[in-house]
């Protein structure tokens, strides 16, 4: 919740109390959500012990928020400088690809080495992909959603070319337990994304990284006139975004073992956004919070999980996702804003009673002129 | 000087001719016979009828390029019509009223778009993205069985054609050859001939329509409409991917986004908006389908096509930022002096 009181503000009062509750929505969401699923199916909330490990709905979410909320922290810093990267569903499906095929083609698929090794090599696709994503976008100056969306649709192909289009499936309990083990009673799924995450969260933050990629999100050109490195920071976060898609692959990937290049994260780039927004971020780039992606995650896992509690057919997830995302893209929008103020400034006690007109005409200005929404965060 | 800039316009349409030629060359080096060559008007007239739907989809994405934006949502949205067109023939409904409620659904999706981008300063690629997952989600609550058409006008529809020619050297005119090249026809006339096309390339041109709205011309209206027009287009892609396939499948057209995009691409209209022909894209998607043939004429696996389109679509870009940045020197020469210090420091 630290970033709530970060949260910059605008000019005015209402502004800053507005968008000072970045996190509150998103959270209460969730406690809503959760008392709803807990009402509608008792129990929902009980964690036990067996076996030494934690067993329950809640620990569950947990686990499924991984693969999102990983997939998410790459897409964060990507959208921080501007960008977006549609590649992370096809990168998860080629990293789980290459690891599992190393596994089946090794002597001795349960070697702790031999793991390691496809596990690295998983992880260095990434690194590839990354890096051709970065070449693109900061060497040739592709926009950034064409120029990953050519591995988006692509990068199946090259997954199904390493698999010879099959669905490859291996036994290896060392491989499997990356994503199905346990750790301290908790999933060890959940310890690799709560440790990934607090370190990328400890370099962004605690470095001047953060500071440099809002920056190059909100002016490109202006943070490289000021000095920062704009190409290689941009070209950075990319690789990350890669790296980090790799090894939600892996982990997703893990518990069943087989390489699926067809379906094995397929429209999980969608998940990665929808994170993003919902803890907060802004999709035009320049301010992003990092906190709020564990929320968005645990929300979106959430959701999901709801639907079925409900009784609703599961295929309809995606629908919701889509919906959850159009409105909050609204929500967001400088015109949506502008209804808002007008309505608050109308509730809020006007010293005038012609102040709630009054402010209707002014909130409309604001949104035409300006539609790169930069104006926001100024 | 004079010549140079007249090879930076048509550089890209130069490169689609070399590339279409190209592969021409390569099919008829390898895959003629003393009978009959590759190159044939029954190569072209299967190409057309194998592409008519991408054609139709490419031809609505170029508005939606040109205009400077981009519409990811439209392989979702082939889907949803060929679902919702299925299902409505299951119900009973006269083929007349499936196929206008079929292109509805898709202008339908085009205008939400329209809507989010206009109206709500959302992002081309997040809301058509958005309208992606939207389509998709609402076909896969349709179904998630491939379900058949077999109504019997749709079929006569489907199964109509004229033929030319004579045993091996015979090729034909279908419904959706006609349809695909009627949209082409259109698009063209619109796109080179109206004030509508006109505002298109403005809007694509510079600072997101301001120049446009000065000179008079409705930017807002005409940036709703280019997602309309793209929609409809999708749905009539849905159409004719529905007379193709003879049914309806909620995983249809995954990455036919892509092709759209590559066709335009490649057919020489410039991804930052402005610049292109439409007839353009016409070329690309005959190099799109040149690129299938010789793959499965070769005997590789489909998936190879994905990688292969990805590749040329690559270069192409490629080339786009290879004329960008020689033609920007003379545009801002205050930029080129700025970098060499900054590293240093």
């Amino acid at each position: 919740m630290s970033a709530t009181s970060a949260t910059p503000g605008g000019t005015v009062g209402w502004a800053r109390r507005v968008a000072g509750h970045t996190l509150f929505w998103p959270t209460a969401a969730l406690v809503v959500l959760l008392v709803a699923c807990a009402v509608a199916s008792p129990g929902f909330l009980d964690v036990t012990v067996r076996d030494g490990a934690l067993v329950g709905q809640p620990i569950d979410l947990l686990r499924n928020a991984v693969t999102p909320l990983l997939l998410a922290l790459g897409m964060c810093l990507v959208i921080a400088t501007g960008g977006i990267d549609l590649s992370v569903g096809a990168v998860m499906a080629i990293s789980l690809a290459v690891s599992l095929t190393y596994l089946d083609r090794a002597a001795d698929p349960s070697a702790p080495a031999t793991v390691a090794t496809a596990v690295v090599l998983g992880l260095v696709l990434g690194v590839a992909v990354g890096a051709f994503n970065g070449a693109l976008v900061t060497l040739l100056g592709v926009q950034p959603f064409i120029a990953t969306m050519i591995l988006m649709v692509a990068g199946r192909g090259i997954a199904m070319l390493i698999t010879k289009g099959q669905i490859t499936t291996v036994t290896s309990p060392p491989f499997k337990a990356l994503g199905a083990g346990s750790v301290l009673g908790l999933p060890q799924a959940v310890v690799i994304g709560a440790v990934v995450f607090a370190l990328v969260a400890l370099v962004v933050r605690r470095s001047a990284l953060g500071v440099l990629l809002e920056a190059i999100g909100v002016n490109r050109e202006s943070a490289r006139l000021s000095g920062v490195r704009a190409r290689s920071t941009t070209w950075t976060v990319y690789v990350l975004a890669g790296v980090l898609a790799a090894l939600a692959g892996i982990i997703y990937g893990a518990p069943t073992m087989a390489a699926d290049a067809n379906n094995i994260g397929l429209f999980f780039e969608l998940n990665a956004i929808v994170v993003v927004v919902l803890g907060g971020t802004k999709l035009d780039g320049g301010r992003f919070y990092l906190s709020g992606l564990v929320v968005g995650a645990l929300l979106l896992t959430t959701i999901e999980r709801a639907v079925i509690i409900f009784q609703l057919p599961s295929t309809t997830t995606n629908l919701f996702k889509a919906a959850v995302l159009i409105a909050l893209c609204i929500a967001a929008s400088p015109r949506a804003r502008g209804w808002l103020a007008s309505r608050r400034t109308a509730s809020s006690g006007p010293r005038r009673p012609e102040a709630a007109s009054a402010a209707q005409p002014a909130a409309q200005p604001v949104s035409r002129p300006s539609s790169n929404v930069k104006e926001v965060g100024a | 000087m004079r010549l140079r800039r007249l090879d930076a316009r048509y550089l890209p349409v130069a490169g689609t001719l070399v590339t279409l030629v190209a592969l021409l060359a390569v099919g008829q080096a390898r895959y003629s016979t003393p009978r009959q060559g590759f190159i044939s008007m029954k190569l072209l007239s299967n190409l057309l009828i194998d592409n008519s739907f991408l054609l139709v989809l490419a031809v609505g994405m170029t508005f939606v390029i040109l205009a400077g934006g981009i519409d990811l949502s439209v392989g979702a949205v082939v889907a949803l019509v060929g679902l919702v067109v299925a299902q409505l023939f299951i119900a009973g409904w006269p083929a007349p009223v499936v196929l206008v409620v079929g292109v509805l659904v898709g202008t339908t999706c085009g205008a939400i778009i329209g809507v989010l981008v206009q109206f709500f300063d959302v992002q081309p690629f997040i809301a058509s993205l958005a309208v992606l997952f939207l389509a998709r989600g609402a076909a896969t609550v349709i179904g998630t069985r491939s379900l058949p058409i077999d109504d019997p006008t749709f079929s006569a529809l489907a199964s109509w054609s004229l033929r030319f020619g004579e045993g091996r050297t015979s090729w034909r005119i279908n419904a959706s050859i006609l349809i695909a090249l009627g949209v082409l026809a259109l698009a063209y006339l619109v796109l080179h001939h109206t004030r509508f096309g006109r505002t298109v390339y403005g809007l694509g041109a510079a600072d997101r329509g301001n120049a446009v709205n000065l000179m008079g011309l409705r930017a807002d209206r005409t940036r709703v409409w280019v997602y309309v027009i793209s929609g409809t287009c999708a749905g009539v892609a849905g159409l004719l991917f529905a007379l193709y396939t003879k049914s309806g499948y909620n995983l249809t057209g995954v990455g036919m986004e892509l092709d759209a995009i590559a066709a335009v691409v490649i057919g020489g209209t410039l991804l930052t908006g402005g610049y292109g022909y439409v007839l353009g894209t016409g070329a690309g998607v005959l190099v799109y389908g040149l690129i299938q043939v010789l793959n499965s004429r070769e005997g590789l696996e489909s998936w190879w096509t994905r990688v292969a389109i990805g590749s040329v679509l690559l270069a192409f870009v490629i080339l786009q930022r290879v004329i960008a940045v020689r033609r920007r020197p003379a545009v801002r020469p205050a930029e080129k002096q700025a970098p060499a210090p900054v590293p240093a420091a």
